[in-house]
């Protein structure tokens, strides 16, 4: 499938934050050559190599953004990382258009490339943006583990956090979701009145867990789902889905289990 | 210092963040390089190379000791503390094959219209190893969570006691 191309799954590494290098690095280097030609006069090389380099972060950019939309698809729509995401992206979008305008001004005055302060301030906001969203980026990754061990679940992601409630409960027992509408390995992230449960199919059962590992907390609803274990996407804790018991470290505390009950083909959980 | 090179002032790892540069230029010199090879006789390709290069041989000396900082963190029985041994012998590898590029473009970088073969080849080796390497390190942090939820987890910790979740005891990070 394209999505889990553009994804890296297949490589078992996500291709956006691999293309991303080409564009910062590149585009870093031509407003540094674009300030050299400045700083030593005569230097007209200078103003081309800076075009020249330009152009390729700015094409290299544009291949990186198809990738990095496919990661955004599956990123939860609550998710507090979903909106630093869409400010990312639009940041990035900014720049991509920021450097289009730069490319196409030089190329049409290419003797006097870079005699006009205007292209030096394109470049300078160009370069300022993506520092801005650079860092954003890198937030998703190393504070809110986005892309971290999607590549080894084989089921789509929970989209959004299903929202139940006590008062639509009967002795405790809330209903959730049609069991026939899971597929085995798939699973949901519930919110029980402020409790986050993640739910999954296993064969032909369904289990209840606590969405947060108890590691560093990554999201269990986003695990791997296979011999009756979750594996936490983050640093790959196991717990038994069945009795919340840590199998592989490095997580050390068991996990909760929340009952499930299945009545009428609906997942029932406590 | 070890915070500080692991990038806990600034709540984003350092490492990560600087190898941008040289893991985009290294292997753009290449592309300059091969361009150069098929070009007009303008010397500019060559002067790119030559820039791409330095300005990438500059920022890896900072990338180096910030890798090295987030490696102490990694304990030894772990599959990515030997990753990262890996990532770290060829990326130093790498630097030094990039400082011996530079050296033989010292000459001629304002003047020659053409990489020589040695020079594009040097290139092409490091551009190789590069990628294994860059690759390396992304599976680091995709496949192994290093530096994920590191600098975070006071707050995924709250999220997650607000969430109901079981937690370990505050001191058994």
């Amino acid at each position: 499938m394209l999505k889990a191309l553009l994804q890296g799954k297949p490589f078992g590494h996500p291709l956006h934050p691999a293309l991303v290098h080409f564009p910062i690095g590149l585009l870093i280097l031509s407003l540094l050559l674009d300030i050299a030609a400045r700083l030593w006069t005569d230097q007209e090389g200078l103003y081309q190599a800076a075009f020249y380099t330009m152009a390729f972060g700015t094409v290299a950019g544009a291949l990186a953004a198809i990738a990095g939309f496919a990661d955004w698809t599956d990123i939860r729509r609550d998710h507090p990382a979903k909106k630093t995401a869409t400010t990312h992206m639009l940041l990035n979008l900014t720049a991509l258009a920021l450097f289009g305008i730069n490319l196409f001004l030089r190329s049409r005055q290419p003797g006097l490339a870079g005699t006009s302060l205007v292209y030096l301030g394109l470049s300078l906001a160009g370069v300022g943006i993506i520092l801005v969203s650079g860092y954003l980026g890198g937030k998703m990754v190393y504070e809110d583990g986005i892309g971290a061990g999607r590549h080894r679940r084989h089921t789509p992601t929970p989209t959004e956090t299903i929202r139940v409630s006590g008062r639509d409960a009967q002795e405790g027992w809330a209903p959730v979701y049609d069991a026939e509408a899971m597929k085995d390995g798939e699973t949901l992230r519930v919110d029980y009145d402020g409790k986050i449960i993640a739910i999954a199919k296993q064969g032909g059962e369904v289990y209840a867990f606590q969405e947060f590992c108890t590691h560093r907390y990554g999201p269990l609803s986003e695990g791997k789902i296979c011999d009756h274990q979750v594996e936490c996407p983050w640093h790959r804790s196991r717990f038994d889905i069945r009795s919340g018991k840590v199998v592989e470290g490095p997580a050390k505390v068991d996990m909760k289990t929340y009952k499930v009950a299945i009545r009428e083909g609906k997942i029932f959980i406590r | 210092m070890i915070d500080f090179l692991q990038g806990k002032w600034l709540k984003h790892p350092l490492h990560p963040a600087l190898v941008h540069v040289p893991t985009a230029l290294w292997p753009a010199a290449l592309v300059f390089d091969v361009l150069s090879r098929f070009g007009n006789g303008n010397n500019l390709f060559v002067q790119i190379a030559f820039y791409a290069i330095l300005f990438g041989l500059l920022v890896a000396l900072l990338a180096i000791p910030t890798g090295y900082a987030d490696w102490t963190d990694i304990r030894r029985e772990k599959p990515a503390w030997k990753l990262g041994l890996y990532h770290m012998g060829l990326n130093l590898t790498i630097w030094v094959l990039e400082a011996a590029n530079l050296g033989l473009r010292r000459q001629g970088f304002q003047t020659e219209a053409m990489a020589t073969p040695a020079q594009v080849g040097l290139s092409a080796l490091a551009a190789l190893l590069l990628i294994v390497s860059g690759y390396l390190g992304g599976r680091m942090i995709y496949a192994y969570g290093i530096n994920v939820a590191r600098l975070s987890k006071k707050k995924w910790r709250e999220i997650a006691k607000e969430g109901g979740a079981a937690i370990p005891p505050e001191k058994g990070e």
